[in-house]
């Protein structure tokens, strides 16, 4: 089913898949907003609120990048660049439909590798100011690291094995019935946990959490700034969209086309984490890391059993 | 106006505040708090992020006096250009100042601040930087000096494990966010598990009541007060509290609606209204079963404390405390009897006890800070929520009471 | 063009390693070592391993950051870290160096390499698969119970605090005794 994509594909992916993180971000704005000072009075209200993040993107744009002292500006940069980076080439393998930029043959691997950068990255931005709470900020995220990777690998494997084959298309055309997540809902749970996770934002926020000043970008500003928290909003949304072709059916569903089913999912899975985050605290690593171990490790690997005697049997 | 000055304007419409807020300063805090929700625009959580540095500090006492400005200047000198400073001396001229603020960062804006400038700026110091002198032990055998780039180098201690770990010695506050104004805790930290903790308040400068117990002193000095002004204090402290501690377990939106609720509370708010703000919130963080297992024995006071303390039990009990006790304010604040003026009990205790009530809390803190992980320690910070005004001991009207 | 996609990661692994010695940067080195350990990634890539390329990619990711933290916890200091050599017994290890790479080309050089049989597979990664989980199976059984066997001994011998300080001496205590408790207490 997988077609060759054109060639512009790829100058698309970076555009489109910012244009949804700004949208994704000025929603969660608007929601913020109206915990902090009540419902907007007007329309305009609202869309100043929504357009939060669109006006800081050209604030820090106009802002001076700053400098700590004995910092290791170099590391800074390759951290705060590397995580958008390595968001975008995740996305590679998301099909829009049933067309990606490019349907790798280990597109499931070549998934787990990218967004597994993310702790060279997040580290690196943590550590190059030479500031202790961004110190903090990044050794933060890989005790969470820690945690998630396990069970994240487990899940992502398990719907590899269920549809036996390590392309994202063919795990796609493997749900042309029955959807993954029906079948799957212990694995299609910790997708979405790690999913937060990764993105280190909602309840998974620590790493670059309030309590640290902002943690990890604690002292970025300017264009650094732009790269590392626009990153973790596009690490979001590749994760959240991850879910769709691997749990969720891809493209498949009736009447609509292929593209149209893959947007109305994401949306519903962004909307759910945006709704998710705001009904649960941030869930800190020293009691969490031990409920990852103890419980979601099993049960992925209980999960990842059951399924592979499923396809054993088939 | 050319493109540049209409992106630059577009840009800081609504700048990002960070307010540097001194103890004694608590309504000039919640003036600006409350303005800047009014006007959507962001409360900066570090310097780095900020654009317009309120200054809602008093020249203290003696050498806390020259301290203050030295930890405003820090913050003002960690700030990237443009960047503007204004000083906050009244809380009634909050809009005014922030008005006066956005256009003084407006001029800055539109003034190209880049060219030769731009890489010239002055290396910032990061937040927290060690300036204290460093560990006896000294810096690395095998490193060649103590200090780079004037920064001391971290010395060596065993950590609780009994592993021999770098240890670095830091000042927590005066400018953090969702922290006590004023408090300044030195604690040694060895990776983010705090090692040793030790407290310096910075009183505020004399002659200001401590904003929470306003009605109560007020009351004790022969004043008519209403029951419901002391009700609405007590829930708006309260719910003032609640919002740091939200904000510090990193639940935002309960921590916005607490604030919400706070701002409408001191804003004369009905009781319905404020009962109709305080009932979801009660309800959703009462209900959460994540908020207890994540603060559930994080820094257990043991009981025979409690009595000098006047709170008791862990982080999560604290805060249940405290709502119903704004649940219950709440409903009582169109009361119009007046307030007796014994027993006086504000909203961290007895307002005329030998001791401030807030000198307890302080107290208690290294003892429950030691051995705590960075985040555990915000959360035993945030939910005994110590109130630096309270250590004034200026002559206050209702002493002769106590 | 493939002389290209050949050369560029190359030259990088290898200059990227050199530098590990050269940075006077704790950080600096590992991170450049994980450069290095990337190209090298691409590099299997390009050999048409795509998969066993990827995981490289993967785990030395993962495996360079943890190594970053171990580093942080004995050396705290936030990237102002006092200039440090990153050699040490510089000419033993040089002696070592240069016998070992005269071992490997002199290896390489003489060893009677046999001319290629047949093709590659279609889908490598199959088996690769096939191999590993067929007449391997032993081999990579006893390999992995051997590496946890290996972790699990190290902390035993690391920790101070044993399943009997952490639950009684019957083993009975509801809740584990530690001195932060963890989410689950077990």
């Amino acid at each position: 089913m997988a077609e060759h994509p054109p060639s512009w594909a790829v100058f698309a992916l970076p555009v489109l898949l910012a244009a949804v993180a700004l949208v994704t971000a000025g929603a969660d704005a608007l929601l913020a907003a109206g915990a902090r000072a009540g419902p907007a009075r007007s329309p305009r209200e609202a869309a100043a609120r929504a357009a939060a993040p669109a006006r800081g993107v050209l604030r820090e744009l106009v802002r001076q990048p700053r400098r700590t002292r004995a910092a290791d500006v170099a590391l800074v940069r390759v951290g705060a660049a590397l995580l958008p980076v390595a968001a975008m080439l995740a996305g590679v393998v998301l099909p829009l439909g049933f067309r990606s930029v490019s349907d790798l043959p280990e597109g499931v691997v070549w998934y787990n590798a990218m967004e597994a950068l993310a702790w060279a990255a997040v580290w690196l931005a943590g550590w190059g100011p030479n500031s202790a709470l961004s110190l903090i900020g990044g050794y933060r995220f890989l005790a969470q690291g820690l945690a998630y990777e396990v069970p994240h690998m487990l899940a992502i494997t398990t719907a590899a094995l269920g549809a036996e084959s390590l392309r994202v298309g063919g795990v796609v055309d493997a749900q042309s019935g029955l959807w993954f997540a029906v079948w799957m809902p212990a694995a299609f749970g910790i997708h979405l946990l790690s999913a937060l996770a990764m993105a280190f934002w909602g309840p998974f926020d620590r790493p670059a959490g309030r309590d640290v000043a902002g943690g990890a970008a604690a002292e970025l500003s300017g264009v650094d700034r732009i790269l590392l928290l626009g990153g973790r909003w596009l690490l979001l949304v590749v994760a959240a969209a991850m879910s769709v072709p691997l749990f969720l059916g891809g493209g498949h569903g009736p009447l609509l086309p292929g593209w149209a089913w893959t947007v109305v999912k994401t949306a519903a899975v962004l909307a759910f984490l945006l709704w998710a985050r705001r009904r649960v605290p941030a869930l800190r690593m020293e009691r969490w890391t031990e409920a990852a171990w103890v419980v979601l490790t099993p049960l992925a690997v209980v999960q990842a059993l059951v399924v592979a005697v499923v396809v054993l049997h088939r | 106006m050319d493109l540049r000055g209409r992106i630059v304007r577009a840009a800081l419409g609504r700048p990002r505040v960070l307010a540097a807020v001194s103890a004694g300063a608590t309504e000039r805090r919640l003036a600006v708090e409350a303005e800047l929700a009014r006007r959507g625009w962001p409360c900066a959580a570090a310097p780095a992020e900020a654009d317009l540095l309120v200054v809602a500090a008093d020249p203290g006492p003696g050498t806390a006096g020259a301290g203050t400005a030295d930890w405003v200047a820090r913050l003002w000198e960690a700030m990237p250009a443009p960047r503007a400073r204004v000083p906050l001396a009244d809380a009634g001229e909050a809009a005014a100042v922030l008005d006066h603020g956005l256009a003084e960062l407006r001029r800055r804006g539109g003034a190209r601040h880049g060219g030769g400038h731009r890489g010239g700026h002055a290396p910032a110091p990061p937040a927290g930087s060690p300036d204290s002198p460093q560990d006896p032990d000294g810096p690395h055998a095998g490193h060649d000096s103590g200090l780079v780039d004037g920064l001391p180098l971290a010395g060596r201690a065993d950590d609780r494990d009994g592993l021999r770990l770098d240890r670095l010695h830091l000042p927590l506050g005066p400018a953090l966010p969702d922290w006590p104004a004023g408090l300044v805790l030195r604690v040694a930290l060895q990776g983010d598990v705090v090692q040793r903790a030790a407290v310096e308040a910075d009183p505020p400068g004399p002659g200001r009541l401590p904003f929470w117990n306003e009605p109560w002193l007020r009351a004790a000095a022969g004043e008519r007060v209403a029951r419901g002004e002391a009700a609405r204090r007590l829930c708006a402290a309260h719910l003032d509290s609640l919002g740091r501690f939200f904000a510090v377990t990193g639940w935002p939106d309960l921590a916005a609606r607490a604030r919400y609720a706070r701002d409408r509370a001191l804003g004369g708010a009905g009781a319905a209204e404020l009962s109709a703000l305080v009932r979801p919130l009660t309800r959703r963080a009462r209900g959460s079963r994540t908020l207890r297992w994540l603060t559930a024995g994080v820094g257990v006071l043991p009981a025979g404390r409690a009595r000098s303390l006047g709170v008791a039990g862990d982080a999560h009990g604290r805060m249940l405390g405290w709502l119903d006790a704004v649940a219950r304010a709440a409903s009582a604040c169109d009361d119009g009897a007046p307030l007796a003026a014994d027993p006086a009990v504000g909203p961290r205790g007895p307002v005329h006890g030998p001791v401030p009530a807030s000198r307890a809390l302080l107290d208690a803190l290294p003892g429950l800070l030691e051995g705590a992980e960075f985040a555990c320690a915000r959360i035993v910070v945030a939910s005994l929520d110590p109130d630096l005004d309270e250590l004034a001991r200026a002559p206050l009207p209702g002493a002769a009471h106590g | 063009m493939e002389f290209v996609v050949f050369w560029v990661p190359a030259v990088l692994a290898v200059g990227c390693g050199a530098l590990v010695f050269r940075f006077d940067s704790m950080a600096r080195a590992t991170f450049s070592l994980l450069a290095s350990l990337l190209c090298t990634g691409g590099l299997v890539v390009l050999l048409g391993l795509d998969y066993l390329g990827v995981v490289v990619v993967l785990m030395m990711t993962l495996e360079m950051s943890v190594m970053a933290v171990f580093m942080v916890m004995y050396m705290m200091n936030p990237a102002g870290l006092t200039p440090m050599t990153m050699t040490h017994n510089t000419r033993a290890a040089a002696v070592v160096c240069g016998l070992l790479f005269a071992l490997l080309a002199a290896g390489i050089l003489s060893a009677p390499w046999p001319d290629r049989r047949g093709r590659p597979p279609d889908d490598p990664t199959l088996d690769l698969g096939m191999s590993l989980m067929g007449p391997q199976m032993l081999t990579m059984m006893t390999l992995a119970m051997a590496l946890f066997a290996t972790i699990v001994a190290t902390v035993v011998l690391a920790t101070r605090r044993g399943r009997y300080d952490r639950l009684g001496d019957g083993l009975r205590a509801r809740r584990a005794d530690d001195p932060v408790p963890g989410g689950v207490g077990r």
